[in-house]
């Protein structure tokens, strides 16, 4: 044994270090951590194999980091969780040691092994990964990130709060922003809300406030009536395409405003801050950025007709609905009154479009549920409720609900404040939402009823009289389907853009360079959204703050010495512009060869798989790599 | 971690919990100097006492330990753990801060974290770090992936035998070293001080803590971590492997007996998560949660209580009004039934109050930022930017502005570090334009 490891020795290059975690039990519960580390260190190349609970403690990464300081390993593999939450960490341990951060290989024998297998599999398939990454490390090369100049200007999409907030943070950062927002108005859905939960700051100063701010931000350039119609480049350099029209309608809502263009820079209710200059011939321009970040909004859940009455009975209407109706109407009448009909008794819903449950609720037309919970609803519910019961005390109010989350700070105390304004509760079950019907025996009196088991009076069947019900309707994200399919975006079960990891990379996308900021990932509350925008503009500076940025250098790379020019790999180039043939001189002749722009290059080895010269390959995963865990994969002795 | 040489910095954070340290990083990632200043012996706050965490399961270590080690060996991060804030105060354009370094016994340049002291310590001592369950030595490296990996003495309980001296390869013990005053100062501040849980003992309620088997919920999380004192989940009392687990929701919350009337934010969560943990290691034991209103309202909250609810996790809605010793070390819960059956009592083998949060931190003699009605330092623009406080230059993130979850948590750090940066942009322009 000892000789035969010997032999093998003299044709290695390298000696790999293995460490092995436990992950505190995600790993070592299934698989037997021990046990592959005696294996994998029987492996030729392997110098050392060692275990750790956490090997992304700081005593575990002390461990490598030792190793390759005194010269015990030159090349590193972590089994581990998915290289996508601690790949970089090892990477800069390796390079805190003083090692190149690419000496490294990453197996995953969390995700793919032990919350997936159990047994004796598990710890099988967990030491064939791991002796697969071994095979491959022995052969990394070092390589150089590819640094690219980032372009000190970053791109905000959506004029909402969020949008507004990330611009003015990075202009005061010292940042160029252009901000696009494609509606005649900047201030988004808070426009559109009166007095804000539970704090009573008016929605119009907020919007005014800030949008003031950024209007008068000479770093930052405010589109609006623009959506973005390309999308190219990378990180530090994208290039987006911008076409700047009015729609039909968005002309027909300026004119039902009337007099706007003297309101050019006010806040308008329930329209948002006019920006004026709105184009009269459409206009389309290009331009360079550094950075993107989405703060694309959300739009108010539309009950299908027929839920709870909706769009059947005129006396059901949904809450922004009511909260428009009561900003513009103001009474302070014994009764409150909606389009001029005296209100004695209202029914408010809560959860309508939101905390949906297969088989209970029925899917939305375009076959989804929304099975989130819409945070925002319960206060701004409780805010009109109290509202109501200060100025008008006649109007009586039963609120319909399943959970009351007043979580925020000051929200708890709108609650005891309804209770305390005589508002009704009844609390209803998921699979027994009230029904709202026409009352037929009473005619003339109250319009509609409103039937619920109430489980907060053991299950008692009670019915409400009312003149109207309101439907406290959630949020949904609004549809950005081109983005998406431009940027190549992740979307999430719940349809809202699905950040990299909610802890670790909270506003970070999988795309290097574009950020996520406001509802646009979930429902947020103002404050909330606010806090994601600055979130976002922080990541951004980071990443433009030193006028370059480093790309991995997992790129496709041409051996002039193989490569005649034949071009198949740039038919196959899957990122335009990745791969081009360009003429050059060898041996006194003009020839064409393959060329790559590392930047553009995704990496993806379309390229590699038809040259028939194998001329070209990927750095960091080359044919060599492939077929040594390809070997130790189909080995027998891994297994035993 | 070195002795201490650099005071002058862009940033004072206050706190190493996960708001601190996210705070940390992002300006130490815009070559900003920041110094952290913690008071525990080790920086990774409440997260990294976690088992796991909500809603997607990761276990809490996987997520802290990254960005504790990436914060340790920042470039532009220095870390001051085991000290004390005396006062914070702004003297024109300066944070200043006077700092308590107390003493670990140990020297701190010396120690190489071998744990040979430890090992070699004769005293056993009840380990707060595993919930009481568990002991530990009268010097000890807090846990296996504190930072930094220094020994601290416990002098309370150490009975100055020496052994640790005797073993300690490199002479690091110091039986004489003494508190250390230094100053901190700085551009800007940023508070993260973080929270505690609410404190039971006022609540007779629920027996002031003295009940057998009524654990609150951070010692759950240790019972429910795999590197946890049993390694399994017993109850404490006599061993037994609970059949049935009940959690107070609110205990500590919403509860104006408690002083406490607000929400706070967590416990929902957490609990549906520890059920979660607890169906997967006691698959026969019947779960129960006793609830006022189950508040999953962020990214995935739902969805996971929906889950939670088809593994058969029992929900029942109702306030638990009283909690008495059971028989043969069980629990008795008392609680308004909301099928009508009046006051009903249940038993159960192992009892959890899912605890509220309340500050970490008492301004007050200390910093002139203020605080709010609920004690948590109050944000003087909570819509626009909720990190402002009313102290110039000052800002405030995490738990310490009230109850939060830790995606909250996150986010809220990188607002307040873009707030800290934008403040000190506009320092240095007011400056340059006054040169």
């Amino acid at each position: 044994m000892v000789d035969e490891n010997k032999d093998k020795e003299k044709t290695l290059k390298h000696k790999v270090g293995v460490y092995i975690c436990y992950c505190g039990g995600n790993i070592s519960d299934h698989v037997d951590v021990e046990k592959v580390r005696e294996r994998i260190e029987k492996q030729p190349e392997v110098a050392v194999a060692r275990t750790n609970m956490f090997m992304c403690s700081d005593p575990g990464q002390e461990m490598i980091m030792e190793d390759l300081k005194n010269g015990t390993i030159d090349r590193v593999v972590v089994a581990s969780c998915a290289p996508s939450l601690h790949e970089t960490t090892f990477r800069g341990a390796i390079s805190r040691a003083g090692g190149n951060p690419y000496i490294y290989e990453h197996a995953n024998i969390r995700e793919q092994v032990s919350w997936v297998h159990h047994g004796d599999k598990a710890t099988d398939k967990a030491a064939r990964l791991v002796s697969m990454a071994a095979a491959k490390a022995e052969q990394l090369k070092p390589l150089e990130p590819i640094r690219v100049e980032a372009k000190k200007h970053v791109t905000v999409i959506g004029g909402g709060i969020a949008g507004l907030r990330a611009a003015k943070d990075l202009a005061d950062r010292g940042i160029e922003v252009v901000l696009l927002e494609k509606s005649p108005f900047i201030g988004g859905q808070l426009a559109n809300l009166d007095r804000i939960a539970p704090t009573g700051d008016k929605a119009a100063e907020l919007v005014s406030d800030l949008a003031d701010q950024v209007l008068n931000d000479d770093s930052i350039t405010v589109h609006t009536c623009s959506t973005v119609e390309s999308f190219d480049g990378y990180v530090g350099s994208f290039k987006l395409g911008v076409k700047k029209q009015l729609t039909e309608m968005d002309q027909e809502k300026i004119k039902q405003l009337g007099a706007i263009n003297e309101a050019a820079g006010k806040f308008i209710p329930f329209a948002g801050v006019y920006n004026g200059a709105t184009p009269s011939v459409p206009d389309e321009f290009t331009f360079e950025t550094g950075v993107i970040i989405l703060a694309t909004g959300f739009k108010s859940y539309i009950p299908y007709k027929g839920e709870y009455g909706f769009d059947e009975y005129e006396e059901v209407v949904t809450l922004p609905e009511l909260i428009r109706s009561m900003a513009e109407n103001k009474a302070t009448g014994n009764l409150m009154e909606y389009n001029g009909r005296k209100i004695r008794s209202m029914a408010l819903i809560h959860c309508v479009g939101s905390r949906q449950i297969p088989g209970i609720h029925p899917e939305n037309e375009g076959g989804y549920l929304n099975e989130y919970c819409s945070r925002t609803c319960c206060s701004a519910s409780l805010n009109a409720s109290n509202i109501i019961r200060t100025s008008n005390p006649g109007t009586r109010i039963f609120e319909f609900y399943r959970d009351i989350r007043t979580y925020g700070r000051g929200q708890e105390e709108l609650y005891e404040e309804a209770a305390r304004n005589q508002v009704v509760f009844l609390r209803f079950e998921d699979d027994a939402s009230p029904e709202v019907t026409r009352n037929t025996d009473q005619a003339g009196d109250f319009p509609l009823i409103v039937k619920v088991k109430d489980t907060l009076t053991f299950g008692e069947d009670v019915e409400a009289p009312v003149d109207l019900v309101v439907l406290a309707t959630g949020v949904e994200p609004n549809n950005v389907s081109d983005l998406v399919e431009m940027m190549k975006l992740p979307v999430g079960t719940d349809r809202f853009l699905l950040e990299v990891h909610p802890k670790l990379r909270p506003v970070e996308l999988p795309i290097s360079g574009i950020l996520l900021a406001g509802t646009c990932q979930a429902p947020m509350d103002v404050g909330e959204a606010c806090n994601a925008a600055g979130a976002a503009a922080v990541k951004a500076a980071g990443l433009l703050g030193r006028g370059y940025v480093e790309l991995d250098p997992f790129v496709a790379q041409v051996d002039l010495e193989k490569c005649k020019g034949n071009g198949e790999c740039v038919e196959a180039c899957l990122s335009d512009g990745a791969l081009n043939l360009v003429e050059m001189e060898a041996d006194g002749q003009t020839v064409k060869r393959a060329q790559v722009t590392p930047a553009l290059c995704l990496g993806c080895g379309a390229c590699v798989g038809v040259c028939p010269e194998n001329a070209i390959e990927v750095a960091g995963w080359t044919l060599k790599q492939y077929e040594a865990m390809v070997d130790r994969i189909v080995a027998e002795e891994v297994a035993a | 971690m070195n002795s201490i040489q650099k005071t002058d910095f862009d940033v004072l954070v206050v706190g190493a919990g996960i708001a601190g340290l996210q705070t940390a990083l992002d300006l130490g990632d815009q070559d900003y100097k920041v110094a952290i200043v913690e008071k525990d012996a080790t920086i990774g706050g409440k997260m990294i006492r976690l088992s796991k965490v909500f809603p997607t399961l990761d276990c809490a270590s996987c997520i802290t330990t990254p960005k504790m080690a990436a914060a340790a060996h920042h470039d532009n991060i220095t870390l001051f753990t085991y000290c004390d804030v005396n006062s914070l105060d702004r003297v024109g354009q300066t944070v200043t801060a006077s700092v308590t370094q107390r003493p670990r016994y140990v020297d701190p340049d010396k120690c190489i974290g071998c744990r040979q002291c430890e090992y070699h310590c004769p005293v056993y001592v009840s380990d707060a770090e595993q919930g009481g369950f568990s002991a530990t030595k009268a010097i000890s490296i807090p846990f296996s992936n504190a930072i930094p990996q220094i020994a601290v003495m416990d002098v309370e309980n150490c009975m100055l035998c020496g052994k640790c001296e005797k073993v300690c390869p490199t002479h690091a013990i110091d039986y004489f070293q003494e508190p250390q005053q230094f100053g901190i100062t700085a551009k800007t501040a940023v508070l993260t001080t973080g929270f505690e849980l609410t404190p039971v003992s006022n609540k007779h309620q629920y027996g002031m803590g003295e009940i057998p088997n009524v654990i609150d919920s951070m010692q759950m999380e240790r019972l429910l971590a795999p590197h946890g004192p049993y390694n399994r989940v017993l109850r404490p009392s006599d061993g037994m492997e609970p059949d049935s687990i009940a959690y107070v929701q609110c205990a500590g919350s919403r509860d104006k007996s408690m002083g406490v009337s607000y929400c706070s934010r967590v416990c929902c969560m957490y609990a549906i998560k520890q059920t979660m943990l607890l169906s997967g290691s006691l698959p026969l034991a019947d779960i129960t949660v006793y609830y006022m209103d189950i508040r999953a309202f962020g990214k995935g909250y739902e969805q996971f209580y929906q889950n939670a609810k088809a593994m058969g996790i029992e929900f029942v809605k109702g306030k638990v009004a009283k909690i008495n010793e059971g028989g043969n070390g069980g629990v008795e819960l008392c609680y308004e039934s909301q099928d009508g059956e009046g006051v009903v009592t249940a038993n159960h083998d192992l009892v959890v109050l899912s605890l509220g949060m309340i500050p970490g931190w008492n301004p007050e003699g200390v910093c002139p930022v203020s605080a709010d009605s609920d004690h948590f330092i109050k944000s003087i623009m909570p819509k626009l930017s909720p990190t402002l406080t009313d102290m110039e230059g000052v800002f405030a993130a995490g738990t310490a502005a009230g109850p939060k979850d830790i995606v909250d948590t996150i986010t809220e750090s990188g607002a307040a570090a873009v707030e800290a940066a934008k403040y000190m942009v506009a320092l240095e322009r007011s400056r340059k334009a006054a040169a």
